[in-house]
């Protein structure tokens, strides 16, 4: 245990000693801000609207769950550039031989570069409480769907990063270790579109496997166990497949 | 303390390491000597646990490295062909982390911390502390290699080429440091520099193609593979039948043109004797003898890079087919430095 946190330090520190951290992290917040800011503008005219004699507004339905609905998408976006060096430039540059030959298993490798991954990730979501706050200054929110929606952000993320933990380590180049990650992320992301073509257990199927559709409730206020139980799987099954592909790609040497 | 049998290890369908067996006792410092790509890098690598051997077994400080990789690990320091730097790192930064993996949990802060100040000081990289690694010179990347390979004070160490990138000074300041950590820790080194072998190390493995061709003491190997005398004559003879004549003295298996001097006349022989037979007299007396001008004469001495090179070149490799080979083919060529087998 000692020896990830170790290892997840380490990581967490070289997103915000690299240039590459900081870039996400200012994106991330330009990009969120943005569409945080034109939602609240939104929000602000259908509620004047709504004073004239519209529909009435609620503040969770008609602007959080946009914004975080967004904020998938932005995370779909930067994801890859958050994972693609965790594996891929310590073999680029051979410090990979340090972790692989200190008294530490593959697992605790691999689990440490997770946590350290997820710790950013945290670090990304803190920026958007910030303009979340403002909400909750200058309005009057219900505060469970925010929280279930942040939950839903970090299980959607811990199972990004582990897929594109997955993708890192079966490269030495980062580049296309990101573009890689951002296809297979993509590909989650779309596959339900093409269900109806397929008849209805096959949609069934894709549409239990796209990583959109379990989001949905949790920005709801809702916390189902299905939907939960669906982003740990993933999650554990990216770490699976890269504590596999650690494994192959020493005896590949 | 290190023991290696038939070792194999396979890229795809090419052999990189190929049926390596040896034994480093503890407190020896064993030489690691051959070619580029001779598979030098590939045995440390699994010795060190970095990669699976495709056969045989390695067993470090009594733990096999593939069975119980964890325990063999924490018994070895390991310094990589490139060393192995977190570029965003300050060198304390570096340690502090190498520290927290590698040391003991039961090791308290100010401990490690003194394990560090202590490597630092042994590998000089003190003044360079609070430096990035990304800024440091090649010679001091290397030495924080080597302070993170001895940090945890291990039983074995495996240093792949330490002496690489350093200047003259730290050369020879690096290897008393490893003469000096021999005794108590069992050396696994390679390198390409072939006097460090016989300065630094008590035995020597000599690996070619992924095959171990020699394990012997420096010594022994100058020794043993000089196996028949050579000798070195120079003699002022206009005639152009000085090398038969030479040829013609009792003791004599062979006598190879070493070098000449046209403008005077000065011509160089190699000649090969018999191992017990000292056969300087006579030589002498025929030159005499026939007139001519004795200029030089002495004995050649077989250093460790011809014996490198008998034993990794493809020449060698021919003569090594045929032990018994002729007489006559037993004459020295002097040009790529080939001596006969014994
Ligand atoms: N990952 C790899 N995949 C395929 N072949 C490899 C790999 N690593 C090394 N080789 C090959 O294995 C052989 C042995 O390489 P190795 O690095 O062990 O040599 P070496 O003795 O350390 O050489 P040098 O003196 O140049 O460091 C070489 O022919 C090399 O090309
Ligand atoms: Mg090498």
């Amino acid at each position: 245990m000692r020896n990830v946190l170790t290892i997840a330090g380490k990581e967490l520190r070289s997103y915000f000693t690299s240039p590459v951290g900081w870039v996400v992290m200012g994106f991330f917040a330009l990009l969120f801000g943005y569409f945080f800011f034109a939602h609240l503008d939104f929000f602000v005219r259908r509620s004047m609207q709504s004073a004239m004699g519209g529909g009435p507004v609620n503040v969770n339905q008609d602007m959080i769950r946009g914004v975080f609905s967004n904020a998938t998408i932005i995370i779909l976006f930067l994801m890859p550039m958050i994972t693609m060096r965790t594996y891929a430039e310590e073999k680029r540059s051979g410090t990979i031989e340090l972790l692989l030959t200190s008294p530490v298993t593959d697992i605790e490798i691999v689990l440490g570069k997770f946590f350290g991954a997820v710790g950013f990730f945290v670090a990304l979501m803190g920026v958007t409480m910030l303009d979340m706050s403002l909400v909750f200054i200058f309005g009057n929110p219900e505060v469970m769907p925010v929280l279930t929606a942040y939950l839903g952000l970090l299980l959607m993320g811990g199972a990004f990063i582990s897929l594109g933990l997955f993708v890192s380590s079966t490269t030495k180049n980062q580049v296309v270790a990101g573009a890689a990650t951002f296809v297979v992320l993509l590909l989650l992301w779309v596959i339900s579109w093409v269900g109806s073509s397929f008849g209805p257990n096959t949609a069934a199927v894709l549409s239990y496997l796209s990583i959109t559709e379990h989001f949905d409730d949790f920005s709801k206020g809702v916390i189902d166990t299905k939907h939960a139980l669906y982003y740990l799987s993933v999650t554990a099954f990216g770490l699976f497949l890269t504590v596999k592909s650690v494994d192959t790609e020493r005896w590949r040497g | 303390m290190i023991e290696v049998q038939h070792l194999t290890k396979r890229y795809g369908p090419f052999t990189a390491v190929d049926d390596v067996s040896f034994r480093v006792q503890k407190g020896e410092i064993l030489g690691f000597l051959g070619p580029n790509g001779a598979g030098k890098t590939t045995t440390m690598r699994v010795l060190t646990g970095y990669m699976p051997a495709t056969d045989g077994t390695a067993t470090v400080a009594g733990f096999d490295v593939f069975a119980n990789p964890v325990e063999a690990k924490r018994r070895i320091g390991y310094l990589p062909e490139t060393p192995p730097l977190y570029p965003d790192m300050t060198v304390r930064e570096y340690l502090t982390f190498v520290a927290k993996l590698k040391l003991p949990k039961t090791v308290s802060k100010s401990e490690r911390t003194e394990r560090i100040d202590s490597a630092m000081r042994k590998t000089h990289v003190d003044d360079m502390a609070n430096r990035h690694c990304s800024r440091l010179s090649k010679g001091y990347k290397q030495r924080v290699g080597l302070a993170q390979a001895l940090l945890h004070d291990p039983e074995v160490l495996i240093l792949d080429e330490p002496t690489a990138g350093l200047d003259p000074k730290q050369i020879i300041e690096t290897r008393d440091l490893i003469r000096g950590l021999a005794g108590n820790h069992t050396i696994v080194l390679s390198t390409h520099i072939l006097p460090e072998v016989s300065q630094t190390c008590n035995r020597v493995v000599i690996i070619n193609k992924g095959r171990v061709v020699a394990v012997d003491t420096p010594d022994n190997l100058t020794r043993q593979l000089k196996g028949s005398a050579t000798l070195y004559v120079q003699v002022d003879a206009s005639g152009a039948d000085a090398a038969a004549a030479l040829a013609t003295v009792p003791g004599v298996r062979g006598v190879s043109p070493f070098d000449r001097d046209d403008q005077d006349g000065h011509l160089g022989f190699e000649i090969t004797a018999e191992t017990d037979r000292d056969v300087r007299r006579d030589v002498a007396r025929v030159i005499v003898d026939k007139g001519w001008g004795l200029l030089e004469l002495r004995p050649l001495r077989m250093s460790l890079e011809d014996i490198f090179l008998q034993l990794t070149t493809d020449e060698s490799a021919k003569a090594e087919e045929t032990p018994d080979a002729p007489e006559a083919s037993a004459a020295v060529d002097a040009t790529n430095g080939e001596v006969p087998n014994a």
